[in-house]
């Protein structure tokens, strides 16, 4: 498995899916026409994704709904096929080698778990144990780590039925890396967490990749995971890749506006400061949007406190949660930027 | 893969015990399941001495002969009913993310099922091998074992193939209690009582005729006027169930290959 130094983990080029489905014409004579000679709808979920993760690294991989994260991601694990393009993942092509491959990934799929619902979490792993031949040994250690870690040693006996979601959630965590898998692929694993199971949740991936140098790979509409666990990130919309870099450079090329948040200590109506815009004000607090290539924030502050009496000045960087909304509505132009 | 397969076992067995409760009403349903079909059997040949020349003893062991297969089909494949039902959710996905072959991995999800039915009906079989005056020896064993054996291919093989229509997106479910009754109904008698177009589905067709029928006249040394066969097409039990599990197989094979182009 280990290949030769230099290639990069996983590698797609031009990847591609399109799905075909038969499309039904209205009316009793329409059904009869699509059984003789059908119509067929093409759907392109992926229209040429070309990647490179080297070993080690944590992306995330993002994108509205329907831009085809989960299908890519399904191509990558080995579910789907191909319709076109190239794809390698530790040197084996996911969908001719399922099983091989299999081996080498472990998977979350936020949305259903991976274990068996009657049975105690433990029994879960013991069948895994079994399913990748994982020595006694090894499996203790790997089982006492990630009780721990996870703090699962309250419900490892229960019956996952009878679980909450966020104790399900860390179970299908450790399930997923019990046979230590160099890739993890995530999708959507902390969807309806809540704040301690999110944290408890980030927490085993960063030190996963940190410690075992898990590459992994996450899909998530939660940007706060994003923002807190990847140094890089791959943006998808309707099937293409839109911006593959580091979180710094997207931050840097939208969120330029900063926000300068006052506090007056009397009502204060229609404030103003120059080089800033108003955004919003409710007479005692008011919001000025300002971009931080062209201002100095320490001279609006200056200016602010000037002309009113304040009470309370904070700047407010931007989050990428409104960075990536941003992109989305009113599209990417970085690639001609930074071209 | 083996291992996977004793530890899908020692884990189906200790949720046996772990869930008694469950397992008792299992027992109890089973019990009463067949035992309602053949308290039927015995109060229909009250009125008929004899049905096309067979007995009620034999009759017996013509029930006990499917029963057993059945239950064999029962405790090992009966995870493949749930099929349709993990494509429609969703659930089929993680089959794909383990490094073994998706129908053994549907076989081996803990479900409770357990062998209980089997048991049952091993016990049945050799009370009801006694009571049709079954000649005994080592051949005629064998021979009950592989044509149970058998049999639980041919009903895998029916229910694997239904299945895998469900790749296709159609719905099965239907089609899978048709078969089933089909299955429960006509197998209960000797076909050579039913017309020639239902005769010919069980024997060519959905070959349950040679779960218990054809394998039966053979054992009880009785010709066969249904079909004008030698009885010894009783011994081909074996060669079905292999060849129709096999096909079916091959079935499923080229859904999966479809599962993975429309991913659903």
């Amino acid at each position: 498995m280990a290949k030769s130094l230099g290639v990069p983990l996983i590698v797609t080029r031009e990847l591609r899916k399109v799905f075909r489905s038969a499309k039904r014409s209205p009316g009793p004579l329409g059904a009869l026409r699509g059984l003789f000679a059908p119509v067929y709808e093409d759907r392109v979920a992926v229209a040429g994704v070309s990647m490179e993760i080297e070993r080690g690294e944590l992306v995330g991989y993002i994108g509205p709904n329907g831009a085809g994260k989960s299908t890519t991601i399904k191509m990558l694990t080995g579910i789907l096929v191909p319709s076109g393009g190239e794809i390698a993942v530790a040197g084996i092509v996911p969908h001719r080698k399922r099983r091989e491959n299999a081996r080498n990934i472990g998977v979350v799929f936020g949305q259903r778990t991976q274990l068996s619902w009657d049975l105690p979490l433990v029994d879960s792993f013991e069948l895994l144990r079994a399913i990748y031949g994982i020595p006694a040994d090894r499996y203790r250690r790997s089982l006492d780590d990630f009780v721990e870690l996870l703090e699962m040693g309250d419900f490892l006996r229960t019956p996952v039925s009878q679980l909450s979601l966020g104790q399900r959630m860390r179970g299908d965590f450790a399930a997923a890396m019990l046979h230590e898998p160099p890739i993890l692929y995530l999708d959507e694993p902390t969807i309806g967490l809540d704040v301690v199971a999110k944290e408890a949740i980030r927490t085993f991936v960063e030190r996963v990749n940190r410690e075992q140098g898990t590459t992994v790979i996450l899909t998530t509409h939660d940007l706060a995971d994003v923002e807190r666990l990847c140094r890089r990130i791959v943006l998808i919309d309707r099937g293409r890749i839109i911006f593959d870099g580091p979180i710094e450079r997207i931050k840097n090329e939208y969120g330029r506006e900063r926000t300068l948040v006052v506090r007056f200590t009397e009502p204060t109506s229609a404030p103003a400061i120059p080089g800033a815009r108003l955004e919003a004000s409710d007479g005692i607090t008011a919001r000025f949007v300002f971009d931080r290539a062209s201002q100095r924030a320490d001279r609006l502050v200056r200016e602010v406190s000037e002309r009113y009496s304040v009470e309370d000045i904070a700047i407010e960087e931007p989050e990428l949660e409104g960075i990536i909304r941003h992109i989305y509505t009113q599209g990417y132009a970085g690639e001609e930027r930074s071209a | 893969m083996l291992a996977a397969y004793l530890q899908y076992w020692k884990i189906n067995l200790l949720t046996m015990a772990e869930y008694r409760a469950d397992f008792f009403m299992w027992l109890g349903f089973t019990i009463v399941y067949h035992g309602t079909a053949l308290a039927a059997l015995a109060v229909t040949m009250m009125r008929f001495p004899s049905m096309n020349g067979w007995s009620l003893r034999e009759m017996f062991f013509l029930y006990a002969l499917w029963m057993a297969a059945h239950e064999l089909h029962n405790a090992l494949f009966y995870n493949v009913m749930y099929v349709p039902e993990y494509i429609r959710e969703g659930r089929f996905d993680r089959f794909f993310v383990r490094p073994f072959d998706t129908l053994f991995q549907v076989l081996t999800v803990p479900s409770r099922t357990f062998p209980d039915g089997f048991i049952l009906g091993v016990v049945t079989l050799a009370i009801a091998t006694g009571v049709a005056h079954v000649h005994l020896s080592l051949q005629t064993v064998l021979v009950i074992a592989a044509v149970v054996c058998g049999g639980a291919g041919i009903d895998l093989g029916i229910s694997l193939f239904v299945a895998s229509l469900s790749f296709w997106t159609i719905r099965v479910d239907t089609l899978r209690w048709a078969v089933m009754s089909l299955e429960q109904d006509f197998t209960r008698y000797p076909i050579s009582i039913y017309t020639r177009a239902v005769r010919v589905v069980l024997a060519y067709i959905l070959p349950f005729a040679f779960m218990n029928y054809f394998p039966a006249s053979y054992l009880l040394g009785k010709h066969d006027a249904a079909f004008g066969l030698s009885p010894q097409v009783g011994l081909l039990t074996p060669l079905i169930g292999l060849l129709w599990s096999g096909c079916s197989y091959l079935f499923w094979r080229i859904g999966i290959n479809r599962y993975q182009g429309t991913g659903s």
